[in-house]
């Protein structure tokens, strides 16, 4: 028989020497995922392991949204449908004007000698949950890498550009909102093609146009779509409309607050572009490139166009 | 002679244990009852259900308490032998996975908010349950304040990121009545038979 010493004295390590070990394990994890994707692994098995657990938890929460749908009235019904059964109407006309716009614009292409614009094919995909988190603007969504989601990819819903898919799981794929702050997309005014770059907002749910001169051509309430300079957003999908515009004189540049169309947080049903983002850029060429977002998985053309 | 020695003598020993009798005039003092050995599993199933209670779709209601964060103060300051630094850590991680955070940015939170609470175990159970739970605003804080400051150093933080401290203000307020809930089991009598009146 042993015995070990009386439970009394026995505290084993020390509390501190926890904190200490634990802080900086800790530290050194932080460390490492903020430089490199190291610990993507390991992520994605702990994501795996979560996964069924989140699903099951968003069910009380679909089951509120069911029974209320379910309780919607009549005449609310009523509404939707007329304005639905106008919009169709309205788009009717849009879409066959379009088939037509799209053979005269290929022929002019043609005769200008200009490359096609690629079709994109798009995945549908249900935003699951936000990122409970205060400081950065994410949704998870249903597809994963098993869907052949791949980060890079651009995110739109019926209005606009929502955001860009930044890490991918097995099963499901982080999205980042624009309005995140460390989000980026290369815009340009609809009106007057000035090309600007569009930056997540110091308010919520705002974007903020950076580095235009006090005196750019901006108004409020002019749109602003992107311009796919980046080669990952198509061009001319709107992006945000100006809010209002600061030209303060003490400033260089204007301070422009852009409100962004899509529903960002509040639309459930999105729409992923699959495209691919265009190869890196060597080094050495990497300052001519634009700014492209906001890659995790693809930090090297960002760290170029800052050289 | 012997008989007066022995007379003075349990004098003082009467006027010795007055003294140490509990205060009968101004404040009643609560009767201190002792607690039942708490069950593994209980903490165990309260620890998960908490964390659950995090998983589930707060969004941007940044005001929801972290109700891990609470039970697990609560664990660290009732049984700091069985719940440590070590599950808050891991804890953390998972936390960590599920908000898209930095991977360790809430481990290091938690195992500050755990020492916090370890360390300060002894102190915080005098204290009646609302005096507690100044105390444990202070901890919630703190993790909540480190946490910020990682993302200040990585540079993703929102101006508004000091709203997210109402939680910790909301999480202290809950923690009376958690205590209450978390308590109950160990707070039964030892025999079924003493609740009933017959």
């Amino acid at each position: 028989m042993e015995y070990g010493p009386p439970p009394l004295f026995n505290q084993g390590v020390s509390a501190r020497a926890r904190l200490a070990f634990f802080s900086l394990v800790a530290a050194a994890l932080i460390i490492i995922d903020a430089q490199v994707n190291a610990l993507d692994a390991i992520r994605n098995g702990v994501e795996i392991l979560l996964f069924p657990v989140q699903r099951v938890l968003l069910w009380p929460r679909d089951l509120a949204v069911d029974v209320g749908d379910y309780l919607t009235t009549l005449g609310s019904l009523n509404e939707e449908n007329a304005r639905l059964r106008l919009l169709a109407v309205e788009q009717a006309k849009l879409a066959q004007q379009a088939t037509q716009l799209q053979l005269e614009n290929d022929q002019l292409r043609k005769l200008a000698g200009v490359r096609e614009r690629v079709n994109v094919p798009a995945q549908m995909v249900v935003a699951l949950y936000e990122s409970r988190d205060a400081f950065s603007r994410k949704i998870v969504i249903d597809r994963g890498k098993k869907d052949g989601m791949r980060a890079g990819y651009p995110v739109i819903d019926e209005a606009g550009v929502v955001g860009q898919v930044t890490r991918v799981f097995p099963l499901t794929a982080e999205v980042t909102l624009l309005t995140d702050k460390e989000q980026s997309l290369p815009v340009q005014i609809a009106r007057n093609g000035l090309r600007a770059v569009a930056f997540g907002g110091q308010e919520p749910e705002t974007l903020e146009l950076r580095f235009l001169p006090a005196n750019a051509d901006i108004e409020n309430g002019d749109s602003v779509v992107t311009s796919g300079l980046d080669g990952i957003y198509p061009p001319g999908m709107p992006v945000a409309a100006v809010l209002h515009v600061d030209r303060d004189v003490k400033d260089q540049f204007a301070r422009i607050v852009l409100k962004p169309v899509a529903g960002m947080s509040r639309s459930r049903i999105l729409l992923v572009l699959l495209a691919d983002p265009p190869p890196l850029v060597p080094a050495a060429e990497g300052a001519r490139a634009g700014p492209s977002g906001n890659l995790r998985g693809d930090r090297a053309p960002a760290k170029a166009a800052r050289r | 002679m012997r008989s007066l020695w022995q007379r003075l003598g349990g004098e003082r020993l009467e006027a010795v244990s007055a003294s140490l009798r509990p205060p009968t005039v101004g404040r009643s003092v609560r009767p201190e009852q002792v607690l039942r050995p708490v069950r593994p599993a209980f903490i165990w199933a309260t620890l998960g259900s908490a964390f659950l209670l995090n998983l589930l779709p707060w969004g941007h209601a940044i005001w929801v308490p972290d109700f891990f964060a609470l039970t697990l103060v609560f664990w660290n300051v009732h049984q700091p032998r069985k719940v440590g630094m070590g599950v808050a850590f891991v804890f953390g991680l998972l936390m960590d996975v599920h908000n898209g955070a930095l991977f360790g940015e809430h481990a290091l939170a938690y195992t500050l908010l755990s020492y916090g609470a370890i360390s300060l175990h002894r102190r915080i159970q005098w204290f009646p349950a609302g005096s507690q739970s100044i105390y444990v605003m202070g901890l919630l804080l703190v993790a909540q304040l480190a946490s910020a400051a990682v993302r200040l150093w990585v540079g993703g933080a929102s101006p508004y990121w000091w709203l997210g401290l109402l939680s910790s203000a909301l999480g202290a307020a809950m923690w009376p009545l958690l205590t209450a809930l978390l308590l109950s089991p160990q707070r039964r009598p030892a025999k079924r038979d003493d609740t009933r009146p017959l």
